[in-house]
């Protein structure tokens, strides 16, 4: 299910500590990178690897906003909604970026490239409204950058 | 503008070890080495530093309360969770001058005995933790960071771990817990870290501007750290300023520096030229002030403590005469009704029931008696929850309301219309408490509505 080189960065957790347990929040940040989900079936594949209960693993990632139980588009766009992005215009931001892009927060365009979130503060107040493609930091954004940055 | 912890920040080839080095990296902890443990704590006592990542805790009396019995593993946490809305300083550390925060990593692992350390990043810095990864594996191929620290027989091991988006991973027990490969459901104390702290183990958690400035500390003795400050205040502190100003940014300044004169110059004034309405000085958990109240202020512990509010993360939010306090107090709560990890009921229940009736009020839907609710709902958190976030969560509540009541008592209905409120289909039902679904907290998602049995 996994790329050799995500084995072996949890592999390398795991060899962190004695517990197994602690290498769980690795499997599931490289789960997710790889297969755009943690799903039903991503948590049985983690826990046979590591040893842990189906249940386990799905209670801890259950509990993480970045882990998500249905997969997400090719890549998230995340706009901040945070108190200090608000005050710089992220909702206005966010309305257009949701009408260009014809959906609404939480969902993957029809084509499959991006989902749309809106998160709490991400982190990077200074360049407000903030925003994130993936990992990467793109604030302060306007919609029409955003419209740019999705045809790219 | 001071310029002790960020001396170097600016120049970007910072981030190579070489030029790193030139500046003077390394040589705190060179020095560090070069003293028993318990000289290395004494001298940050000395310094008066206090921790940067919210509470303000001394930091020499943290690390003295080590104490490893035969077989134990001591760890050192980093806490680079930072996830305090309007909070960006620790990211503009990393960014710039990762060697600086390794090396104070370094120095606080020594200095309480560990040789293993982590330093827990948000999810959300992933291209940080590579700027940091990066700068770490330099210095270890450089032998200052290994198996052998400088040739010291000091060894030391740092592990960089990523989060993967939860606030309370900041909380220092939610951090272990997810360091642990658990729900970040955050520990009852005591037992506090130092005695059963990861994995059971005696653990120090300290925030990631702290460790930077005991580097400095170690490098240039404490009696320079305390050149600059005020009395209680030592060293100088990295204000993050973002939200209705000219010049949002991480600046560094000197603990007790004018508070009014940082935002004029510094900040570059209010946007737009508009007027003050309120500053909250410390990230969103802490009270807000008034412009009034923020004129005569100096930036520093004592001043803020002063006039009821606290320096807390350094996380300064500017709001400009044009903002809806209201709006914004309903911004704040529903991070907070997001944020809560649930596991205990005051603050899973209260702070959805916060975010609720603030967007009833703000839906033109309030109730008369909606004012007194939400400062009840806040009296029934306080000091009832396993950690701070539940205390965190009722400060811009009260303060807000207090401070700018005629603004949310115009939300207020007419004595008749509020008779004709009608549940929207989102409030609670008969029989039922807790609030909408929209409100649903982490352990709601797992288990259910926590209320459903009600
Ligand atoms: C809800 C909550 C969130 C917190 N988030 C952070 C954080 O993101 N970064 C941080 O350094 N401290 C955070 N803290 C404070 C930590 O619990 C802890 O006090 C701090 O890391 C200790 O480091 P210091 O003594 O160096 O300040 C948070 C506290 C609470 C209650
Ligand atoms: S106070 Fe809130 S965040 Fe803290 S442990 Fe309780 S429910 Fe969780
Ligand atoms: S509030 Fe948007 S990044 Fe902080």
């Amino acid at each position: 299910m996994l790329s050799k080189d995500a084995l072996r960065e949890i592999e390398a957790a795991r060899a962190e500590e004695d517990s197994p347990r602690h290498a769980l929040l690795t499997a599931l940040r490289v789960t997710q990178g790889e297969r755009r989900q943690v799903g039903p079936e991503e948590i049985t594949y983690i826990a046979d690897l590591l040893g842990l209960s189906p249940a386990l693993v799905q209670g801890v990632a259950r509990f993480y906003d970045q882990i998500s139980a249905t997969p997400t588009g090719q890549h998230v766009l995340s706009l901040c909604r945070g108190i200090s992005c608000y005050l710089c215009g992220a909702d206005e931001v966010a309305a257009a970026v949701g009408e260009l892009l014809g959906i609404r927060p939480g969902e993957t365009t029809a084509d499959g490239r991006f989902t749309l979130r809106l998160v709490e503060c991400v982190g990077d107040c200074d360049r407000a409204p903030a925003a994130m493609v993936d990992d990467r930091f793109v604030g302060p954004v306007a919609a029409v950058a955003i419209d740019n940055l999705t045809k790219m | 503008m001071a310029q002790y912890l960020t001396r170097n920040a600016l120049d970007p080839a910072q981030r190579e070890l070489q030029t790193a080095l030139r500046a003077g990296a390394y040589l705190g902890f060179k020095q560090a080495l070069s003293l028993p443990p318990q000289e290395v704590v004494a001298e940050i006592d000395a310094s008066g530093l206090r921790g940067r990542g919210g509470a303000g805790f001394p930091t020499g009396r943290k690390w003295s309360f080590i104490h490893a019995k035969e077989g134990q593993t001591v760890y050192l946490l980093c806490n680079a969770d930072e996830s305090e809305p309007g909070t960006f300083k620790d990211h503009y550390l990393i960014e710039r001058d990762p060697h600086l925060v390794l090396e104070g990593v370094a120095i606080g692992a020594y200095a309480i005995g560990a040789h293993r350390a982590y330093i827990y990043m948000r999810g959300e810095y992933a291209s940080l933790a590579e700027t940091l990864a990066a700068a770490l594996r330099e210095a270890m191929a450089a032998d200052i960071i290994g198996p052998n620290c400088m040739n010291s027989g000091y060894d030391l091991r740092i592990t960089i771990q990523l989060g993967a988006g939860a606030y309370i991973c900041g909380e220092e027990t939610g951090l272990i817990q997810s360091l642990e490969g658990r729900r970040a459901y955050p520990r009852v104390r005591p037992p506090f870290p130092a005695v059963h702290g990861f994995l059971q183990e005696p653990t120090v958690v300290n925030n990631v501007e702290t460790l930077a400035c005991a580097a400095r500390i170690m490098a240039e003795g404490a009696e320079a750290f305390k050149d600059h400050g005020t009395g209680r205040s030592a060293g100088t502190k990295l204000i993050s300023v973002s939200g209705a100003v000219e010049r949002p940014g991480v600046y560094e300044v000197e603990l007790g520096y004018p508070l009014m004169e940082f935002l004029q110059g510094e900040a570059g004034g209010i946007r737009g030229g508009r007027g003050l309405k309120a500053i909250i000085p410390g990230g969103t958990s802490v009270p807000v002030l008034t412009a009034e109240e923020a004129a005569p202020l100096t930036i520093d512990y004592e001043s803020m403590q002063s006039a009821g509010t606290m320096l807390g993360s350094g996380g300064m939010i500017v709001f400009g005469d044009d903002t809806s306090m209201p709006q914004a107090l309903l911004r704040i709560a529903e991070f907070y009704a997001h944020e809560s990890c649930g596991e205990c009921t005051p603050c899973r229940e209260g702070t959805g029931w916060m975010a609720w009736v603030l967007r009833r009020l703000l839906a033109g839907e309030g109730r008369p008696g909606d004012l007194g609710l939400l400062l009840r709902v806040g009296d029934n958190i306080e000091g009832r929850t396993i950690c701070g976030l539940g205390d965190a969560s009722v400060q811009p509540v009260r303060s807000f309301i207090r401070k700018f009541r005629p603004e949310f008592e115009a939300l207020l209905p007419e004595p008749v219309q509020a008779v004709a409120w009608q549940s929207h289909g989102h409030g609670p039902r008969t029989g039922r408490f807790g609030p909408p679904a929209e409100e649903a907290t982490r352990s709601e998602a797992v288990d259910g509505p926590p209320t459903a049995a009600l």
